[in-house]
């Protein structure tokens, strides 16, 4: 078996893992524009149940998160699937983070903008969806390509809920031919190809929707 | 009966009084300029009218109606008054374009197309339609003024109120502001102006409001504000060089 062949074994598991990534990222990102605009809406009340979320899940390791959702859930009577077991530990986790990056990009919306859509007559949510979260996207670019690298990287977790993502796949080979080196050599290049597709993906929309002096670039 | 009436307004910011009983009316079709030094008001005056800021008592009649009734809707009220700020505070991440569709699309629930064609008139109108795709930081200072301006029109307002409008333009500009807001008022659009820039005062108002200290000191000609008013303050203000040596 050469290291080509070795890649295309892998491969197999290669739809599992950008599956679990695509799922945590969306959940990650849902998660995120709510804490973030349910506290820019300035509903007084819900900031200590947002600042307890942020606190809490930015604290726990994704791994015990996982377990407690997955194995522990059961224990109660509440039956996990893998994925959505994912989604409420990685993707979960990946918002709290995300709510922060976020809350630091809506802080340089100017506050000029915002009053003049007040002074319109534009309610407060019309502000958040039509004003605030478009210009914040643009400004949140490198915070969220670091918060999808991490989830990517994150992602082998899923092997421990039996989903059979590419080091699931690994393991499985190098039980079987013994060839560790390769194969996780092999492992690395794919983590490393499905990283640069992601970083190129979020390019080319930073690239689409870029506006002349707004952003990062 | 005037399009506003205001009756002694005051607005109290903790212990700090800013406006002190202010009393004045704004008729249909009229442009009317309120100027004072920094810090007097005439900002709050503004956003009070809007209920931007809430004021602390007096009342506020828009076309008969108390705008500090607990029935009114804020944000009707808030759509019948064109606002135009100091400075400009377009949206950045909008076209030109995109600046004036976004009211008529949001509040007034037009279709794009439709959102799109009233946008347009009004940006040929203010002389703006050709940078109709650029971004806010592509153009000039006097084009964000313009495109701020078609915003507020494309509304429908019943009266447009500036806030410091020169403050951010170059001093060549002031001419060609002025130009538009005397072409605005001719067309029939009821303006209201803040300012404390005195060569723009002359060239769209003949009377002005001098507001100082949260009081409306005098209500004259730009004229007798220089040269025969008793307080040598006011004449200062108003540029009499006896008075500021």
């Amino acid at each position: 078996m050469n290291f080509f062949e070795i890649v295309a074994q892998l491969a197999q598991g290669l739809v599992s893992t950008v599956v679990v990534t695509l799922v945590c990222s969306g959940t990650g990102m849902g998660v995120g524009l709510t804490v973030a605009g349910l506290r820019r809406m300035g509903y007084a009340h819900l900031v200590p149940l947002l600042d307890g979320f942020t606190y809490i899940f930015r604290g726990v390791p994704v791994l015990v998160l996982l377990f407690l959702v997955y194995f522990g859930l059961p224990s109660v009577g509440i039956k996990v699937g893998p994925l959505l077991a994912m989604a409420l530990s990685l993707g979960l986790i990946a918002g709290a983070y995300l709510a922060e990056v976020f809350r630091g990009a809506l802080d340089s919306v100017e506050a000029s903008e915002i009053l003049a859509a007040e002074a319109m007559g534009m309610s407060r949510l019309q502000i958040l969806t039509s004003i605030e979260f478009p210009q914040m996207l643009r400004l949140a670019v490198p915070g969220m390509i670091n918060e999808f690298t991490s989830i990517l990287k994150y992602s082998p977790f899923a092997y421990t809920v039996g989903i059979a993502e590419i080091t699931k796949q690994a393991m499985t080979l190098t039980a079987t031919t013994l060839r560790g080196i390769e194969i996780y050599i092999a492992v690395g290049v794919l983590y490393f190809l499905i990283y640069r597709i992601l970083l190129a993906g979020v390019h080319f929309l930073e690239k689409r929707y870029q506006v002349p002096g707004l952003g990062t670039t | 009966m005037a399009l506003i009436q205001i009756r002694n307004l005051v607005k109290k910011f903790g212990t700090h009084t800013v406006l002190d009983g202010v009393n004045f009316d704004l008729q249909k079709g009229e442009m009317k300029v309120v100027m004072g030094p920094s810090g007097c008001g005439k900002s709050t005056l503004l956003r009070c009218i809007n209920r931007l800021v809430e004021p602390t008592s007096g009342t506020i009649l828009v076309r008969d109606q108390d705008i500090m009734g607990p029935e009114v809707d804020v944000r009707a009220l808030r759509q019948s008054i064109g606002f135009v700020f100091q400075q400009f505070a377009l949206y950045r991440h909008l076209t030109v374009l995109g600046n004036v569709v976004l009211g008529l699309r949001k509040l007034r629930g037009m279709s794009r197309a439709e959102a799109e064609a009233q946008a347009l008139f009004q940006l040929n109108h203010l002389e703006m339609a050709d940078h109709r795709d650029k971004y806010p930081s592509q153009i000039s200072g006097g084009q964000k003024q313009r495109v701020a301006i078609a915003r507020a029109l494309a509304m429908d307002p019943a009266v447009v109120v500036f806030d410091e409008p020169t403050s951010a333009l170059d001093p060549v500009m002031v001419r060609e502001v002025a130009e538009l807001f005397n072409r605005l008022n001719q067309e029939g659009v009821t303006l209201l102006c803040v300012t404390h820039d005195l060569a723009l005062a002359s060239q769209i108002a003949k009377r002005v409001i001098f507001l100082d200290q949260g009081v409306i000191r005098a209500d004259d000609t730009l004229e007798n504000l220089a040269k025969h008013h008793p307080n040598a303050q006011v004449r200062a203000f108003f540029g009499d060089k006896e008075a500021q040596s």
